[in-house]
């Protein structure tokens, strides 16, 4: 009788320690495996993976409570840890593509992007190129007109001068072009007042002064030697002054131009013949050139 | 000797007999023949490209042979749980590989990205 029931203790401690039985490594790798994915991107990003990994790890832990660590336990635990795995692997998978997803959209977005930038660029490259042409086309029109403007400048001063020299003596001197017009042909003896021929004459060197253009113009009388000097001195400034005054009624503006009476102190001849004093009677207008 | 001989091909001849009766079970050729699609599936899936899911195909062959081991010693029932774990094994191969060329094919959008945003600020 005390064998038989030392044989049940003996049978029973066998089955207690059989309960006590301590989960195959498979199946504890199976448990870390599924925790991982659980806790991991597989629950958001591949939950039916996750979930037949949960039902693999389910069917091993059932296993294992009934058979213990014996087959099938092994074999389910380590089908249940590759379905956790494959549930990681499966997340994985998809995180990584909406990643390329994310970085293909931005490389789309930054290449239109680019390309805006590149055509702005461009747009504004040939603004400025069609501007340039334009300031070149214009900078070329005003030369253009400018090298007109000269040549007919040139010709009417030549043209002006030509006139001039029909009318009167014309000089080129150091203090400017000197026009003289004889005293006789402007003026009765002793008179200042123009004469009506020296009219005629002024009004052509009024137009070929205001065609040709100058800086300033001085009026000049001047006298032969014959009879007082003040005398002289102011006849020929009263003289000078009626050509300065008819020479400003015909358009040549006043403060460009001046009037000296300079009686005989410059003559140009013998005062001994009078012919020499002819030519000494005179009126010079000296006009300063534009440069 | 040639008596014990005999006699012994006998007792081997009984145990493979009531294995293969006890085991009961039919040949697991469905599942071995999936199993085998899998691993193809994978290996076209480039598992051998990576280390982790080489790895995994490693381990789906080596029970696929031992499960035509089994399946000749008779043992079908043991064969039915090998060809189980071939099929995990190659399952995850596949995923593993895939895996890897997403995130290979992520990161080559990363890279192109940032070179176009670097030529970009040029």
């Amino acid at each position: 009788m005390f064998r038989l029931t030392s044989l049940a203790c003996l049978a029973f401690l066998g089955v207690a320690a059989c309960g006590a039985t301590l989960p195959p490594p498979e199946l504890v790798d199976a448990r870390k495996a599924y925790d991982r994915a659980s806790k991991g991107l597989a629950a958001q990003l591949a939950p039916a993976q996750l979930d037949t990994a949960k039902q693999a790890l389910d069917k091993a832990e059932k296993s294992f409570e009934d058979q213990g660590d014996g087959v099938p336990t092994p074999d389910l635990a380590y089908i249940a840890e590759r379905k956790a795995e494959l549930a990681e692997a499966t997340a994985g998978k998809a995180a990584a593509e909406r990643d390329a997803e994310g970085a293909d959209k931005k490389f789309k977005d930054a290449q239109l992007e680019g390309l805006d930038k590149t055509k702005a660029e461009l747009n504004k490259e040939r603004q400025n190129s069609e501007k340039t042409k334009a300031e070149l086309e214009q900078e070329k029109k005003e030369l253009g007109e400018e090298k007109v403007a000269r040549a007919e400048a040139e010709r009417k001063a030549a043209a002006a001068m030509a006139s001039l020299q029909e009318i009167a003596k014309v000089k080129e001197e150091a203090r400017g072009m000197v026009i003289t017009l004889s005293g006789s042909v402007l003026f009765a003896t002793g008179k200042y007042e123009l004469l009506p021929i020296a009219r005629d004459k002024l009004d052509e060197v009024a137009k070929a002064l205001s065609d040709q253009g100058f800086k300033s113009i001085v009026v000049e009388g001047h006298t032969d030697s014959k009879g007082r000097a003040s005398d002289n001195d102011m006849l020929s400034l009263k003289r000078a002054d009626s050509v300065r005054s008819y020479l400003v009624s015909r358009g040549i503006p006043s403060d460009k131009i001046t009037s000296q009476g300079l009686g005989s102190s410059r003559p140009v001849a013998d005062n001994g013949t009078a012919d020499g004093r002819a030519n000494n009677r005179r009126v010079e207008i000296v006009v300063s050139p534009l440069k | 000797m040639l008596r014990k001989l005999a006699l012994r091909m006998i007792w081997v001849g009984f145990v493979a007999a009531s294995a293969a009766a006890c085991g009961g079970a039919a040949v697991p050729q469905e599942t071995l023949t999936a199993a085998q699609a899998s691993v193809k599936g994978a290996e076209v899936g480039g598992a051998n490209e990576d280390p982790k899911a080489q790895l995994h195909l490693k381990l789906a062959n080596e029970q696929i042979d031992k499960a035509k081991k089994l399946i000749e010693d008779g043992k079908n029932e043991e064969a039915a749980r090998v060809i189980d774990r071939a099929q995990a094994d190659a399952e995850l191969a596949l995923a593993l590989a895939q895996q890897t060329k997403a995130m290979k094919d992520a990161k080559d959008a990363d890279e192109s990205l940032g070179k176009l945003k670097r030529k970009l600020s040029q």
